[in-house]
């Protein structure tokens, strides 16, 4: 049975006065819905090469893994929430994403599904295309609002410490693998890969940073 | 930079988490304000000074400052 989160104990002085005693229950905490949609994805992406269910399935499935999201978020603010502030910028930005990536999901299989099945000319590809880059576009137009809408001055900047990491991290990256591959030493990587590298790039750094945060600690 | 937010918020048995509601920014900001990571702006650092009613110099150091 889940616990009820414990109240934030009373520490005047101390540094970190939010690390609650009694942890949630396991279905109030985001990491078990985020590794559930990891697991799901993972699992989908298993029985889809090793042909053992079709596109269309495939697809539907990702559709049906996506609401999983909504735990997640939904877990997510009130999380933050139990700490002591829920900044109305990220409620915005959690719900444009949101958002964003079921449009993602859908344009992407939309797109994959009809390329499939239909021949296309030069400009219908282009059009259809654009039905997983628009909800990419969503999301960078979001991570951009989020920076100009916060108002909390330290997380904004931790917004952008975060940005510029996975910025670092794609143009490191990068650099490295398009010289391997001009001298034909690894295989082709697609331009896409920007996005997800550099939003690995930014998650990994907002981990660390809540992390230091949360232990008080100095970098 | 170090400053004597700790010190002052101690004084008047203020949590982190009162401080910054006071402040209306968020706990961690002034965690990391307290812990030296994150120097405030400059209007962050006068809203804190007038909380605290004191000058910014008497809260906030200069590194050669012990």
């Amino acid at each position: 049975m889940a616990r009820p989160i414990q109240p934030l104990q009373p520490d005047p002085v101390g540094q970190v006065t939010t690390e609650a005693p009694g942890r949630p229950g396991l279905f109030r905490r985001p990491s078990t819905w985020g590794a559930s949609i990891f697991l799901a994805f993972g699992l989908i992406l298993l029985l889809r090469i090793t042909d053992a269910i079709d596109a269309t399935t495939g697809f539907i499935l990702m559709v049906a893994a996506m609401t999983l999201m909504f735990p997640l978020v939904k877990t997510a603010l009130a999380r933050q929430k139990a700490q002591g502030y829920l900044s109305p910028a990220i409620t915005r930005y959690n719900r444009r994403f949101l958002l964003a990536s079921f449009g993602y999901v859908l344009g992407l299989g939309l797109a994959v599904t009809i390329n499939d099945r239909v021949a296309l000319s030069d400009g219908e590809t282009i059009l259809i295309a654009l039905l997983p880059i628009i909800p990419v576009f969503g999301m960078i137009w979001t991570m951009a609002r989020y920076i100009v809408e916060e108002e909390d001055e330290y997380l904004r900047h931790r917004a952008i410490m975060a940005s510029l990491t996975g910025l670092g991290l794609v143009l490191t990256f990068g650099t490295f693998w398009g010289f391997l591959e001009t001298f034909e030493v690894v295989p082709h990587i697609w331009a896409w890969w920007v996005f997800p590298a550099w939003a690995i790039g930014m998650g990994i750094s907002q981990c660390w940073l809540a992390f230091r945060d949360r232990t008080g600690g100095r970098s | 930079m170090k400053n004597r937010l700790k010190v002052l918020r101690a004084e008047r048995d203020w949590s982190q988490q009162t401080l910054a509601e006071k402040l209306n920014v968020s706990r961690q900001s002034v965690n990391a304000i307290e812990t030296g990571r994150y120097d405030p702006s400059l209007p962050l650092a006068f809203r804190i000074a007038d909380l605290f009613e004191l000058p910014i110099e008497a809260i906030f150091l200069r590194d050669t400052e012990s």
